[in-house]
């Protein structure tokens, strides 16, 4: 009985990951970032977008890594304007499953 | 007393006001974000002691001032300052004291990226502006001695357009800045101030990290800007005075911490040259001090 309820949990607690890891990543290559000021604008525009949970301007080497709730997508026309409005230029993106 | 000798235009060459990770005493090209909002206060406290005119003469000025900067899209921006000034002219000689405070002239202005250039970790931006400094300052406060002069009151009372334009070549290591720009003058009650040109550069060094991590660091720069401002004689009922304008090279050291979201700065301007005409007083030192806010 004790297995069983172990094995139980073990279940429950797999789901749940499960369930957490099935959104999306975003690893977007931008131009023209070269300051942490300036690099705030973009995550104002990501966080008035809805699926949004988490975003890590990577200075250095000119990323923005974006974590979307599972069903929320970022599609390329989207990001060239997102990036254009905030003054800067969208290189590149590649998704995988968080 | 003359309105000449006391150089009245220079108090607002000094309020220019710019809104990113940038110079500290003028204009930038980067861009704020559509539909976003920078605020940006400074205080500046001018000191102008030397006086070739034996008056013995001393002028000083406290400003706060506020600048608020809106990005209507990705290319034009709206700029809007308003300084608070808080004035006092002791003439030694004569053992007089005079002073004013309140509001001073508001100004908008309005910056369109003319050519952006894009790399990884680096951008060039050319933009020009153009604005219009309005009389919303008081430029007709008395004291006991009667109206008190164009130096000392809080706004010109004029409308004064101006326009330049800036470029900014940013990379993460650093930044320079430089900008021309021109203002001109017009009449008010008689009086008309001279006009203003001016050529500023910048260059902002990173001094720490000195080597990046990941994330978002807060950058320490080294900041050293150079102005070069020139002002033509002013205008009295149509007289120029032989005793106002000139040129001044003012060197400006001074260190700046950015973040993502606040930027707190401190730097001293420094007359390096002051060709100024006939008996015209002579600037000391520039302190400014301030922050600024993304929100």
């Amino acid at each position: 009985m004790k297995n069983f309820f172990k094995a139980l949990i073990a279940l429950f607690l797999l789901g749940s990951l499960q369930a957490h890891a099935a959104g999306t990543q975003y690893d977007i290559q931008v131009n023209g970032l070269a300051c942490p000021f300036c690099a705030y604008n973009i995550e104002k525009k990501f966080k008035k977008i809805e699926g949004v949970q988490k975003v890590d301007v990577e200075l250095e080497a000119g990323k923005v890594i974006v974590d979307m709730a599972e069903g929320a997508k970022l599609t390329e026309p989207q990001l060239i304007k997102l990036f254009k409005d905030a003054g800067f230029t969208f290189k590149g993106v590649t998704e995988k499953p968080l | 007393m003359k309105h000449s000798v006391l150089i009245p235009g220079l108090a607002g060459l000094f309020l220019y006001s710019s809104l990113q990770a940038a110079p500290m005493t003028f204009n930038t090209a980067l861009a704020v974000g559509e539909g976003e909002y920078v605020l940006r206060q400074q205080f500046i406290g001018l000191q102008s002691g030397h006086d070739p005119s034996g008056l013995k003469r001393d002028r000083r000025e406290t400003t706060a001032l506020t600048a608020l900067g809106y990005g209507l899209n990705n290319q034009w921006a709206l700029f809007a300052t308003l300084p608070y000034r808080k004035i006092d002219l002791d003439l030694g000689e004569a053992s007089i004291s005079r002073h004013s405070s309140g509001l001073g002239d508001m100004s908008f202005f309005v910056r369109y990226t003319a050519y952006q250039d894009d790399a990884p970790g680096k951008t060039l931006r050319i933009a020009p502006f153009a604005g219009l400094k309005t009389p919303t300052g008081s430029h007709r406060e008395k004291d006991r001695y009667g109206l008190l002069p164009p130096s000392v009151q809080s706004g010109s009372g004029s409308w004064d357009p101006f326009g330049g334009v800036v470029m900014t070549y940013q990379t993460l290591q650093f930044q320079f800045d430089g900008q021309a720009s021109y203002r001109f003058n017009t009449a008010a009650d008689g009086f008309e101030a001279g006009d203003i040109a001016r050529l500023d550069a910048s260059l902002q060094y990173r001094l720490f990290p000195r080597k990046l991590s990941r994330g978002t660091p807060g950058f320490l720069y080294g900041v050293l800007e150079m102005n070069l401002v020139h002002q033509a004689k002013n205008r009295y009922r149509g007289h120029a005075d032989p005793d106002s304008g000139g040129t001044r090279l003012f060197l400006t050291p001074g260190l700046q911490y950015v973040t993502r979201r606040w930027i707190i700065e401190g730097a001293i301007q420094l007359p390096l040259v002051q060709d100024l005409n006939g008996k015209a007083l002579e600037n000391d030192y520039i302190l400014r001090g301030g922050f600024r806010f993304n929100f």
